[in-house]
């Protein structure tokens, strides 16, 4: 392992200005590694979370969706096969087929397995959270090493969401071992490295916290913190919201099959 | 101290953030508004205080005058009902948004929607009395076109856009004007294609508009092209509170060969079915169905006050202000094939109706600027 400056301890006369500066600067870039790693999991943790929402969402929710826009295409392609002349039923059944194909794809192919809600366990927050610490591409001013940082980043991105600690550990063991991790030629350019870490990672910083606030602000938050709630107070609401567009899959089912009830919602 | 940069391309890298990309968004939205409600209506508020004139868009936009600050200054607002925010607000050279008082026409208003939503006719008691045509999506004025003594009381677009027409009021002076559609850049033609007087069979009325006539011609009142756009339906308002309206339907090209069919009461209200056969009418709180042409007309079997027929299907979404045992009116929607009422819901001070372009979502607004939205699951 490298010997880092701040470890020296010369007599105070010795230190040159610039050593001091240097150290200083490490000591800022040191509490705001910390604090990105922190808020990078943070981050990390919400992304998962509403990442395995979604797939949740979908797998429930969304696959009715497409079910019952499948019927209600059925159905509107049937009354526009009746009334020919009638150009916005024509148009209506064209839309409800459009809409169908759309919702369909979003929804996707239903997993066979159910997707689970995320929830990481304490020894892969603590790895997660060291391995931003020392390979955060905002932590380097190298344009290779930062490329490099950026990939792994990604990974450990993914290992996470999946839980995945041997993952994690092997992207921390792996990246301290190459030669990016080695530092050092000088204390002058070290000392303009460390204000250019110190600068990215307070640029990161705003930039995590203005993708959090967005993701607070999205609707897919919006829903999820609706279930929470609900969940709290013992409600399943999204076994309700399952039930309610399974009522309307009935519904359309009746309405494709008695085409006097295809006219009427 | 000395520093230097490895090479050129050792320098800051911006790092895109990394947003969430959400690629259900449409279905979340769905399933939070399922979620908010618990029947097919959809309340919200769009605006404050109060406005009788409006007019809603098939896309779910509402054009009408701010709420009312009388002698002050007012301006005619576009809102967006799903998003309940004021859009923009609509001027012309000259406007000065203060009435004069006793003015005849003051706070008179009307307004119609291009059937796509993209323009705009509007008249309002503060601008000169002219239809302004306004281009929504490109939000500029296109111009102004017919001269008249009073703000029309009606206005109304055809099916696809073929035909204006313009309803109004003020005894001797009332007219019905039909435009056609121009393929420059105003969509409508300068001079209307047709113009009529007082209905024949009519009493027209002798005297100036101060004098008010009973039994006599008051003007055209609510107008509809008919969906096959061959027909025109207006109502001819008459004189007196227990007067009886007539229905005036005549060609929508030239207003001629005219039918007038007369009703028990006012009419407040009236819609023709998608096949364009029938019509379904609104007087003195009863709704009617009366066969286009001819004498045939039958009471239907609920009260309403003002009803909307849907583009393709048997469906009419209505008002009534009040219900039986009760003071309270309420939105309903009518099966006419088997004339059963459902979907209801109370809601009070209704002033426009419509479905949306595709039909799958009906909007009702009041003068308070409640929105109601029916938007069933199965439409």
């Amino acid at each position: 392992m490298a010997l880092k400056e701040t470890d020296v301890h010369p007599p105070a006369a010795s230190i040159k200005p610039e050593d001091q500066e240097l150290a200083r600067k490490r000591e800022e870039q040191a509490v705001l590694e910390t604090e990105l790693a922190d808020r990078e999991l943070r981050s990390a943790n919400l992304r998962a979370e509403l990442g395995a929402f979604e797939r949740q969402y979908l797998h429930f929710v969304g696959s009715r969706y497409a079910d019952l826009d499948e019927l209600k295409a059925q159905i509107a392609e049937r009354l526009a096969r009746e009334q020919p002349r009638n150009q916005r039923a024509q148009q209506a059944a064209r839309d409800a087929r459009a809409r169908a194909n759309e919702t369909k794809s979003v929804a996707g192919e239903k997993a066979a397995e159910e997707p689970r809600a995320f929830r990481a366990a304490p020894g892969t927050k603590r790895l997660y959270r060291e391995v931003a610490k020392r390979i955060h591409p905002d932590l380097t001013s190298d344009r290779e090493d930062r490329v490099k940082r950026q990939q792994l980043m990604a990974e450990a991105n993914e290992a996470y969401e999946r839980g995945d600690e041997t993952r994690l550990t092997k992207i921390l063991t792996e990246y301290e071992c190459s030669p990016e991790a080695v530092q050092g030629e000088g204390p002058g350019a070290e000392l303009v490295r460390v204000i250019r870490r110190i600068s990215q990672a307070r640029g990161r910083l705003a930039e995590i916290e203005a993708e959090m606030q967005e993701a607070l602000r999205s609707d897919l938050y919006q829903l999820k913190s609706r279930l929470d709630e609900a969940q709290k107070h013992g409600r399943d609401v999204l076994k309700e919201m399952v039930a309610k567009v399974d009522e309307q899959i009935a519904q359309a089912k009746h309405r494709l099959e008695d085409p006097e009830s295809a006219r009427t919602p | 101290m000395e520093t230097h940069e490895k090479s050129a391309t050792k320098q800051i890298v911006h790092t895109p953030p990394q947003g969430l990309a959400v690629r259900s968004a449409a279905l979340v939205v769905r399933g939070l508004r399922d979620l908010t409600r618990d029947s097919n209506w959809l309340i919200k508020k769009v605006f404050t205080g109060q406005s009788s004139h409006m007019a809603i868009s098939p896309s779910g936009q509402v054009c009408t005058l701010s709420p009312q600050v009388r002698y002050g200054s007012q301006r005619v607002v576009l809102y967006d009902i799903e998003l309940s925010a004021a859009m923009m607000a609509l001027s012309v050279p000259g406007e000065t948004g203060t009435f004069q008082p006793g003015s005849v026409d003051e706070e008179a208003a009307a307004f119609a929607w291009s059937p796509t939503a993209r323009y705009l006719v509007a008249a309002w008691g503060a601008w000169h009395p002219q239809l302004h045509l306004f281009d929504v999506h490109g939000k500029m004025l296109l111009g102004a076109f017919g001269v008249f003594d009073r703000i029309p009381q009606n206005l109304a677009w055809s099916e696809t856009g073929k035909y204006f027409a313009a309803a109004s009021s003020g005894g001797k002076g009332a007219t019905l004007r039909v435009w056609q559609a121009t393929r420059q850049e105003m969509p409508l033609s300068k001079s209307p294609v047709a113009e009529i007087g007082a209905p024949q069979g009519i009493e027209p009325q002798t005297y100036g508009e101060g004098f008010e006539e009973e039994g006599a011609f008051r003007g055209y009142g609510k107008s509809a092209f008919s969906p096959n756009e061959n027909m025109l339906a207006s109502v001819a308002s008459i004189q007196g509170e227990w007067a009886d309206d007539s229905i005036l339907i005549a060609e929508s090209h030239s207003l001629q060969n005219q039918s007038l069919f007369q009703a028990q009461g006012h009419i407040t209200d009236l819609t023709w079915t998608p096949d364009s056969r029938q019509i379904v009418y609104c007087a003195a709180g009863q709704a009617y169905r009366l066969a286009a042409g001819s004498p045939d007309f039958e009471p239907l079997p609920f009260g309403a006050e003002l009803c909307v027929c849907h583009p393709h299907l048997p469906l009419c979404v209505c008002f009534s202000s009040w219900l039986k045992n009760s003071a309270k009116g309420r939105m309903f929607l009518v099966d006419l094939n088997r004339m059963t009422v459902f979907d209801e819901y109370a809601a009070e001070g209704v002033v426009d109706l419509r479905w949306s372009l595709d039909g799958s979502k009906a909007f009702a607004m009041t003068q308070s600027g409640m929105a109601y939205i029916y938007e069933p699951a199965l439409l």
